[in-house]
């Protein structure tokens, strides 16, 4: 059995519909309209132990809807939803037990106490054998290199350290899956990359599944074997996140730079991006013509000084599913 | 896979070491520990010179011999010191900033872990009420009752105290609803103050007046342990005194209950 599991996974939010000025609002008293906003439509995904899966979406694609549902904290509308073989939402206690969960806009730590403090409560709350909290303790003390702030009052830490302080105390009592919701959000880059270090040991070493919601992608990228996109509640990509590249990250770019200013500059099979002075970018379709084929075509015609390669990142492609669909994006890719 | 209605066995561990955080947690705010103490020798020694002087000039009114109103202003002072935390406050923060969310991802139950947190804080301040009598003592003198008085005080004071949490409980639960409660909440400490007898025994209001607030559930928390223990409620009476006062638990207990369910009807349906 998948460590989670839904099946046309559904969240329907009812709100009062407001209406404009003084009126409207007196209005509203006596008489309500109420408005459904779907925030997840159908969601089927089946994630299995030990994986580390990117669940990605544009704001209010409903990553964070479907993340409360899989914590249990919000009751779906419809469709079934399974986590470690427990409905998260009619056995909180039980999945409790069996998750971490990092949210990066808010801390789980007490702000006026030091993080040992938190840590000695969360031992408490999960009922974690004393043997295993020390052993846990000094674990992520050591490869989070908690031990020089650890006695200091988490209001006085910055955000890395926090952050990493909220690691510990999410993974103090060996969750099975946890839940990480922007976790590098506002970190430099040293921290963003402790944390990323973090994350991939603790999945490789224990084998914890991991679910990732980011907007940063080099978190993906970095982290993430596969990933899930979702945009306006639905899943409209599930695979392995070679597959993303391969299939829509099939135009290059190369950039050349011409030994002088030549007033046309033409090759078969790229069309120009952009221009500037001697620099000039051009556009390929990888499938259609090969990158040595154009630079030979390119040397035979001109004199050039340097040339370069720009592979698509993540970032490009995610962000071109976003604004032009998926199939639309497919489609152009393909043509 | 165990079967889907078993509930985990309750422990109480953690319970223990969320009030015992929240005690430390209050330790760590030295100068509002502090100044609580002096604004309560503050507010005793104003109230001894008003009564005092209100005394002077005016007969005292049946039943109520100075020493006695002294002594009742005293203790309704002392009693403020647990009296008037807004120990639910948590629970306000936490639904305002969203990290309700947090909450219930823990294997807890959510309403106890705010009522534990809740009790931390107030015990920390009754340790205070002991340091704060040696130095009320320096400024007035007070009545020491019977050992059977003073042991039906601290039941009845208990009582008020259960019956204030869940006011406090229900007003900062309406954050489910909406995110502004600091109105409201000062609106009911006013009247709390004058209502349940906290500085004007409710026994000098006039009679129709009188007849309404011993009914109402703030006179169940102040006004009915201090009039225990002045001996304007008398033995033959406690009985009847005490079961007012668990009785209007009773009902705010249910409504404490039907509200929490509701609120997390809401955020669990809603998503706050």
């Amino acid at each position: 059995m998948a460590m989670i599991e839904t099946a046309g996974l559904r969240k329907v939010f009812r709100s009062v519909k407001r209406r404009p000025g003084i009126t409207g609002a007196i209005a509203a008293l006596f008489s309500r309209e109420y408005e459904d906003k779907v925030a997840v439509d159908d969601v089927t995904m089946a994630v299995e132990g030990g994986e580390l899966v990117g669940y990605l979406g544009p704001n209010g694609a409903g990553k964070s809807t479907t993340i409360k549902m899989l914590t249990g904290i919000l009751v779906p509308t419809g469709g079934t939803i399974r986590v470690a073989g427990l409905v998260p939402h009619r056995r909180r206690l039980d999945n409790a037990q069996n998750i971490g969960v990092v949210f990066g806009q808010r801390s789980q730590l007490y702000w006026d106490l030091p993080l040992r403090e938190s840590f000695s409560l969360l031992r408490s709350i999960y009922d974690v054998p004393r043997d295993r909290y020390l052993q846990n303790l000094n674990h992520f003390a050591e490869i989070l290199d908690l031990e020089r702030f650890m006695d200091t009052p988490v209001r006085q830490l910055s955000l890395g350290e926090r952050m990493r302080g909220d690691f510990a105390a999410a993974m103090m009592h060996d969750p099975k899956i946890v839940y990480l919701d922007e976790p590098t959000i506002g970190l430099d880059v040293v921290a963003k990359e402790a944390i990323r270090e973090f994350i991939a040991q603790v999945n490789r070493e224990r084998g914890t599944t991991v679910v990732l919601t980011t907007h940063d992608l080099a978190d993906v990228e970095r982290l993430a074997r596969r990933v899930i996109l979702i945009d306006e509640g639905r899943i409209i990509f599930d695979g392995p996140l070679e597959r993303l590249r391969n299939e829509y990250g099939t135009h290059r770019t190369l950039v050349i730079t011409f030994a002088e200013n030549y007033p046309e500059v033409k090759l078969e099979g790229a069309h120009i991006e952009s221009r500037e002075g001697n620099v000039v970018r051009l556009r390929f379709d990888r499938r259609r013509v090969s990158a040595e084929a154009l630079i030979r075509q390119a040397m035979e015609q001109y004199e050039i000084s340097d040339i370069a390669i720009i592979e698509p990142d993540i970032d490009t492609i995610v962000r071109r599913i976003y604004r032009e669909g998926y199939q639309a994006a497919g489609e152009r890719t393909t043509s | 896979m165990s079967g889907e209605f078993t509930r985990p066995r309750f422990r109480l561990a953690p319970y223990v070491e969320v009030a015992k955080t929240a005690m430390t947690l209050e330790a760590t705010y030295r100068f509002d520990v502090f100044s609580s103490v002096a604004s309560v020798l503050v507010r005793i020694y104003i109230l001894r010179t008003v009564w005092v002087a209100l005394y002077t000039h005016n007969a005292a009114p049946a039943n109520l011999p100075l020493h006695s109103i002294l002594t009742y202003s005293t203790i309704a002072m002392l009693m403020s010191l647990v009296m008037d935390i807004d120990q639910t406050r948590a629970l306000h923060n936490s639904l305002h900033d969203g990290s309700i969310v947090t909450d219930f991802t823990k294997p807890i139950s959510v309403p106890l872990y705010f009522f534990a947190n809740g009790t931390g804080e107030v015990l920390f301040h009754a340790l205070l009420i002991l340091p704060a009598l040696a130095f009320a003592l320096l400024i007035v003198h007070i009545d020491v009752p019977s050992a059977a008085t003073l042991v039906t005080f601290f039941i009845s004071f208990a009582l008020g105290y259960c019956v204030g949490f869940c006011i406090n409980f229900i007003l900062n639960c309406t954050a489910f609803w909406t995110l502004e409660t600091s109105a409201v909440q000062m609106i009911v400490t006013w009247i709390t103050d004058l209502a349940g007898g906290e500085l004007i025994p409710l026994v000098l209001f006039p009679a129709a007046l009188q007849q309404v607030l011993i009914f109402l559930p703030f006179a169940a928390m102040f006004s009915t342990p201090l009039l225990i223990y002045i001996g304007e409620i008398t033995p033959s009476h406690y009985l009847e005194a005490i079961g007012f006062q668990v009785l209007w638990l009773a009902v705010l207990a249910g409504i404490s209950a039907v509200i929490w369910r509701r609120g997390v009807r809401r955020l669990v349906v809603q998503g706050g």
